[in-house]
């Protein structure tokens, strides 16, 4: 259904953003402040560059504004993307597993810096991955094989770190995104451990949920996590193929399995221009399976708008999901 | 320790995995050797590799495209990483069999799903695997089973299936390849969404009633209204499908036999030891971890020792798992895939439905210097853990040329070589005399081990396993 009713939540299904050309393999997700959406791309020849574009509230106001990075391992470039984040000013950070550092730009592509080189002593990292802003204005970076967290000032000096490899409370096996609440809160998809752990803005660990399956309060492989002000949390559930939705106590809300019933505009522009793939879509039995996510790898609360993004990685497009604040149910029996 | 018991145990596991560091062979050989073969043999003991770890950093590898022809990284990295070598062995060996390719199919994941096929049922009963395989949405399509209708019949995949799936030519006739085709009608796939616009999409088994021949086939001497399974049922009880499969089996895991085109007028290598492989078959109705028990632990097995030239794949995955240091995924995965490529051996691409010709058809001048490059650039790096482990326990051999010669050799796998080798690398490393491993001299000796090292791998008698 494209709109769920949970209590006095209401979720409803908006559009989808995609295209091989402008949205293939959206990997990390940041909403920027002024609608804005930032995001880290990859593609199959294994090119990759952030994407800044206008979302639009519904089907076909989707614009490419800019595009910053490229591939290589040069000032500017990066090989494994992983993870982005903006600060106020929107100057955007982004992480790179493959050369172990952080790159920033200004919210117009211009590269301002980078640090972070490979090791385990601090400030230094083994495949960052994702990465965020704490209320501080200081970055939280997630330093997936070293299983920890670092906290970092936004050119790179060290402050403090948490965590290390196992399974009990408060360490890390390859995590994975991170984000934090209105509240200080900071969420970390503990990615083989198949769970989410929260802590408070110190690093101190204050609960946990997940365990390895695909049921309700289950996992598989969680590569994300995202807060709404309300403090309902979104799990980027990605081997599930899903996202999950659970309140701020940790009780199941729903879950998202993708709604993607219309392409987005990109996408209609290629079908309609390759008669062979027209034709092939209305061969088939059923489009169901366009609908759905699969392999999702990131879960952003776009606060600004009260919607929940979904990088719908393989299937190259962001699909998107209204929080109703203001939803009135139609009459049953219309 | 006895040389002898470990020289035999690092042949096990050339021939049912991709070889191993001294460090695997002592492990195992404080189990023995019938031990390991069970071992080897239960598979679902062991933690399989996380394929979700390589496709964090690889998304696009789920469904790889095809363009740039690297659809089977996935599958180097699982048999880099495996702690179930004969599993992925397996795999290697239905593929040279089943051997379809992205030439045609073009779709990798179609193939990669046959691959996991083959992890899941190739130490099963061939007839489950053999059924799996017929429904198999790239095999159908590779041998054309989608366009094989009730009133058209296409005989491509009747015909390799009797041909170079069970019996091997000579057991049938063109009337019996008719007939089993007609078994097979209705047999196809659903149509697939297009790829271009949101990445690939899963093609599913799928049998039409309407398009299927419901009359009476005559068929290997039966009659009735026969389908595609009862037609399996017929091929595997006939004796000369036991022996085609030994036949195989003998080829691949025992010693180098002729091509398969060349069965119908070469008789075996060894009738004996196929004969055996065959009866193993035969008393376990097809069951393939019976064969290879008796397979592996047969004096036949055991006095084949580098009897067969290693496949581009054993050459790689074997040299990358000795080397060490590859627990997680980097950019250097795409270029094994590749050197397995250059060597000769395009995986899920196979040059023909025949698969590979094998033996010493994997060598010639081109794909003999890629091999003693790639293995020789492998071990010649000091920073692998594993080239390092080898420089540290070849400090304790001795310091004389001669026996440092003879670490390296047993180091490498207890690999043998004649004496006039054994000589010419003795000579070389008798030209800097004497290693030694104080502080001063401990970086020059490494190199030196290092330098053997890339010597053995480069000899005729490391491409053999």
């Amino acid at each position: 259904m494209l709109t769920k009713i949970i209590g006095d939540r209401v979720y409803d299904f908006s559009h989808v953003v995609g295209g091989r050309n402008e949205v293939m393999g959206p990997v990390s997700l940041a909403p920027g402040f002024d609608g804005d959406m930032f995001a880290v791309i990859t593609r199959i020849d294994r090119t990759c560059d952030v994407a800044r574009f206008k979302v639009g509230n519904m089907a076909g106001e989707e614009e490419v504004i800019s595009r910053m990075g490229e591939r290589g391992e040069s000032p500017g470039q990066f090989m494994w993307p992983s993870g982005i984040a903006l600060d106020p000013e929107s100057n955007v950070y982004v992480t790179d597993a493959w050369t172990d550092r952080v790159s920033v730009f200004s919210r117009d592509g211009d590269f301002l810096r980078m640090f972070g080189e490979p090791g385990n002593d601090s400030g230094q990292f083994q495949r960052p991955s994702g990465i965020a802003m704490d209320a501080d204005g200081d970055l939280l970076v997630v330093d997936t094989h070293n299983h920890r967290v670092q906290k970092l000032t936004t050119d790179g000096r060290y402050i403090s770190e948490w965590g290390v490899r196992g399974s009990r409370e408060g360490e890390f096996d390859s995590p994975w995104g991170i984000t934090t609440d209105a509240d200080g809160f900071i969420y970390v998809a503990d990615h083989k451990n198949h769970r989410i752990q929260k802590f408070d803005a110190g690093g101190e660990f204050v609960f946990a949920f997940g365990s390895h399956g695909s049921g309700n309060y289950e996992l598989d492989h969680p590569s994300d996590v995202a807060v709404d002000p309300d403090g309902d949390i979104y799990v980027c559930d990605w081997a599930n193929h899903r996202v999950q939705a659970y309140d701020s106590d940790c009780n199941y809300l729903t879950t998202f399995v993708g709604d993607a019933q219309d392409l987005s505009k990109w996408q209609i522009e290629y079908v309609r221009s390759n008669p062979d793939v027209y034709k092939a879509r209305r061969r088939v039995y059923s489009l169901e399976p366009e609908w759905r996510f699969a392999l999702p790898t990131a879960v952003a609360f776009d606060a600004l708008n009260s919607r929940i993004m979904v990088a719908d990685t393989q299937r190259w497009r962001i699909q998107i999901y209204n929080k109703l604040l203001d939803y009135s149910d139609p009459q049953f029996n219309i | 320790m006895a040389n002898e018991d470990l020289s035999l145990m690092a042949h096990l596991m050339r021939r049912a995995g991709f070889g191993a560091t001294r460090e695997e062979l002592e492990e195992r050989l404080a189990k023995g050797y019938e031990e390991t073969v069970e071992e080897l043999l239960r598979p679902d003991e062991q933690e399989p590799v996380d394929i979700y770890e390589f496709l964090r950093y690889y998304q696009f590898q789920w469904k790889p495209g095809t363009a740039g022809g690297q659809g089977q990284t996935g599958w180097v990295w699982r048999m880099v990483n495996t702690d179930a070598p004969l599993q992925e062995k397996m795999c290697l060996f239905w593929h040279q069999i089943f051997a379809t390719g992205v030439s045609k199919v073009d779709h990798y994941d179609e193939i990669t799903d046959m691959i996991d096929l083959f992890r899941e049922k190739g130490l099963g009963k061939y007839r489950d695997l053999l059924v799996e395989v017929a429904r198999n949405p790239a095999m159908l399509f590779w041998l054309d089973n989608h366009e094989n209708h009730a009133t058209a019949v296409n005989e491509n995949w009747g015909r390799e299936l009797l041909e170079l799936f069970t019996m091997g030519v000579g057991n049938y006739t063109e009337e019996d390849v008719y007939e089993c085709s007609r078994a097979f009608t209705g047999w196809t796939m659903t149509p697939k969404l297009p790829r271009f616009h949101m990445g690939r999409w899963d093609w599913y088994f799928e049998f039409k009633e309407d398009d299927h021949d419901y009359g009476e086939k005559d068929f290997l001497g039966h009659k009735g209204n026969f389908d595609g399974e009862d037609v399996i049922d017929i091929v595997l009880a006939h004796p000369a499908t036991a022996q085609f499969i030994a036949r195989h089996l003998y080829s691949f895991f025992v010693a180098d036999e002729v091509q398969v085109p060349a069965w119908q007028v070469t008789p075996p290598r060894d009738p004996e030891a196929v004969e055996v492989i065959a009866n193993a078959l035969t008393e376990s109705d097809f069951d393939m971890s019976h064969a290879l028990r008796v397979l592996f632990n047969s004096d036949f097995f055991k006095e084949a020792r580098f009897t067969k030239v290693k496949n581009p794949t054993e050459v790689v995955v074997g040299t990358v798992r000795m080397a060490g240091g590859v627990e997680l995924p980097g950019p250097e995965i795409f270029d094994w895939a590749s050197h397995i490529t250059y060597m000769g051996q395009e995986l899920l691409n196979p040059p023909s439905v025949e698969g590979w010709h094998s033996g010493v058809e994997w060598v010639n001048s081109g794909t003999l210097m890629k091999r003693a490059n790639f293995v020789s650039d492998m071990m010649g790096d000091l920073e692998r853990p594993g080239v390092r482990d080898i420089v540290e326990r070849v400090k304790d051999a001795g310091a004389s040329p001669e026996s440092v010669v003879r670490a390296c050799l047993e180091l490498l796998g207890e690999v043998e070589v004649k004496d006039e080798t054994m000589s010419e690398l003795v000579s070389h490393a008798e030209i800097e005399g004497d290693l030694a491993w104080d502080e001063a001299n401990e970086t020059d000796s490494a190199r030196r081990v290092s330098e053997m090292l890339q010597l053995i791998v480069a000899t005729r008698e490391y491409q053999f396993a």
